[in-house]
């Protein structure tokens, strides 16, 4: 089966600090990766060359067949959360939508069914500067799915906000990879890994992949070894 | 694309409408500045100059002079000042703005045919006042003297009738055209008003690039792959139409309400500000490309909108200006655009003459818009 996403040795630094040094991997249609990784591991880095906003160093990348630095075709059948908030603040909920699914030239047709999906109805009128953390991305990912995206890049999709979010963003994102759609999303809680098909552990520039299971037990042995560690050095 | 690009003008307009400050702005500034300046300039002709006279002579003559000054036009006698030092004083303290001085023995030199100097002092530190009250004086000083020349042949024996003649056989007559009033408000306001309009224009240019580039809402448009042409295209058009939206009623008050002179058709000057909007905009734009954040943007905006004015050539002569001063106001659309509105103000100078005018717009906008893109392709 040919791949969504290919990405191969890709490299990227900013200023001389090198961020991505050779990555490699490849996601097909219904899988969901887990980017993990810490602060500054290069998560975001690598999602927004994902999604064509910024360039990178060298490597190659293709999306949907298309080679990212020749053609922006695959934005169309892309669908990206950020970790900024990164609707447009002087626009209220709704015409968020509207206005990206016109950008999206995807017709305002999907917008009442993505709002019940997604429980945006008492919102629909408020400044999006003003929505709590939770709807704010509850509302980032409707707007994400408005083109029926094939790829979803989300960075930080569930970090911090109400468990009430949480379970409707986990639920939507299982059913979007349940009808074929692959998604690449970013966290930097481990606990989150369970619910991935397998996880990108992003460190010193490089991506080694794992079952959740492998990535839970690897962050468990990390810890012990820091506990044992400061346990030395206390006694 | 259609949809896409009306989509993008109307956020647009959302974006300008629901930020308060640049709503206010934008709508009520010119405006403002509009009825501030028609009420500062509403007597359209400065009259009443405070003047004092300093009769040093007290003659029968001198009370004559005073008599002839005091029916002057626009001179207004507020003081009767005992010595020179005392009107030195008035003038030092601004309690008057002009002074005659008669001397002491004014009244005998005139009858013994003998030259008399009487002074006419201005105070020149207010340039307004000071170029107001000199013609005023002059306009009584050329009176008085040519009365006082014709006593003086009348005294010589010669006829009154033969005398006048003397007097009258070369008629220099002052006539000021396209503005015979020289009406202060028919000069200023609408310019003053005008420039108050292309501050607030370029101020909000200036975020064209910078306000979308600065803001996280750019990840949208680059994952969504919209063309930067489109995305730019499509929010000029919007500002553009509401930098013409928000001077139409600047117009319909200057024109129709305070009946500003405008002697060329509506057309022509609504086209003429229309292509100047637009050249300004890309100068608003190229400052934004430029800049890194709105901050700077703005700063880039005032430094370039607030002294525009001035070095227009509007109220002082262009050509009067040191050569590169010239060379950067002719490169300002500011200058193009002021001389511009005074000469279809006043003169009517029709759409050939004027068609250097929109060609200096046009230059201007294709190369601002032209090192915009360069930069912005090379940023982003």
């Amino acid at each position: 089966m040919t791949p969504l996403i290919n990405v191969k040795d890709l490299k990227q630094t900013i200023g001389k600090q090198k961020i991505l040094n050779g990555l490699s991997f490849m996601l097909s249609a219904g899988e969901c990766l887990g980017l993990f990784g810490g602060r500054g591991a290069g998560k975001t880095t690598l999602l927004h060359i994902l999604a064509g906003i910024d360039r990178f160093k060298s490597g190659s990348v293709e999306i949907l067949g298309c080679d990212i630095r020749k053609s922006e075709a695959f934005k169309k059948r892309l669908g990206l959360i950020t970790q900024e908030r990164s609707l447009f603040r002087d626009l209220r909920a709704y015409e968020n939508l509207e206005f990206i699914a016109v950008l999206k030239g995807a017709g305002t047709e999907n917008i009442t069914a993505l709002v019940k999906r997604f429980e945006l109805n008492n919102i629909l009128g408020e400044p999006v500067n003003t929505l709590d953390a939770g709807v704010y991305q509850r509302l980032s990912m409707a707007c994400a799915l408005l083109n029926k995206p094939r790829i979803l890049l989300a960075d930080d999709l569930i970090n911090d906000i109400d468990p009430r979010s949480q379970h409707i963003i986990l639920r939507e994102l299982n059913s979007f990879i349940s009808g074929g759609g692959s998604c690449i999303w970013s966290f930097s809680r481990i606990e989150f890994c369970r619910a991935t098909g397998k996880v990108g552990w992003l460190e010193n520039g490089t991506l080694s992949l794992y079952s959740p299971q492998e990535a839970q037990e690897l962050w468990d042995s990390r810890l012990r070894l820091i506990e044992q560690q400061s346990g030395e050095n206390d006694a | 694309m259609l949809s896409q690009c009306l989509a993008i003008a109307r956020r647009e307009f959302f974006f300008i409408w629901r930020d308060k400050d640049l709503r206010y702005i934008l709508l009520f500034g010119p405006l403002l500045g509009l009825l501030i300046f028609y009420g500062t300039y509403s007597h359209q002709v400065l009259k009443d100059i405070p003047t004092a006279i300093a009769d040093l002579d007290r003659s029968r003559a001198s009370q004559e002079l005073v008599k002839n000054i005091r029916g002057a036009e626009n001179l207004k006698i507020t003081a009767y000042p005992e010595s020179y030092d005392e009107l030195e004083d008035l003038i030092k303290k601004g309690t008057v703005v002009a002074g005659v001085v008669i001397p002491e023995n004014y009244g005998k030199d005139l009858s013994l045919s003998r030259q008399t100097r009487v002074e006419m002092i201005v105070d020149g530190s207010n340039m307004i006042y000071a170029t107001n009250a000199t013609s005023a004086m002059l306009s009584v000083s050329h009176t008085l003297s040519a009365q006082t020349g014709v006593k003086t042949l009348v005294a010589r024996g010669i006829a009154p009738a033969q005398a006048a003649a003397a007097y009258q056989s070369a008629e220099f007559r002052e006539e000021a055209w396209f503005n015979p009033t020289l009406n202060y408000a028919y000069f200023v306001v609408l310019a003053l008003a005008l420039n108050i309009w292309q501050q607030c224009c370029t101020l909000t240019a200036c975020m064209t690039i910078v306000g979308e580039t600065g803001a996280a809402s750019w990840y949208q448009f680059k994952s969504l792959g919209i063309s930067r042409l489109r995305l730019f295209i499509s929010k000029s058009a919007a500002q553009i139409i509401t930098f013409m939206a928000v001077a139409l009623p600047v117009f319909f008050l200057a024109f129709a309400v305070f009946k500003l002179p405008l002697r060329c058709g509506f057309l022509l000057f609504f086209l003429f500000s229309l292509a100047f909007a637009t050249a300004l905009h890309s100068v608003g734009t190229l400052a934004s490309s430029i800049a890194w954040d709105p901050v700077n943007a703005a700063r880039f905006g005032m430094i370039i909108a607030l002294p525009s004015f001035l070095v227009s050539g509007y109220t002082y002569p262009l050509e009067s200006m040191p050569g590169c001063l010239q060379i950067i106001a002719k490169i300002l659309p500011q200058t193009w655009y002021f001389q511009g509105i005074n000469l279809l103000a006043f003169k009517d100078p029709g759409w050939a003459f004027m068609s250097q005018y929109f060609l200096a717009f046009l230059i201007i906008a294709a190369v601002c818009y032209t090192v915009s893109a360069v930069i912005v392709a090379r940023r982003t």
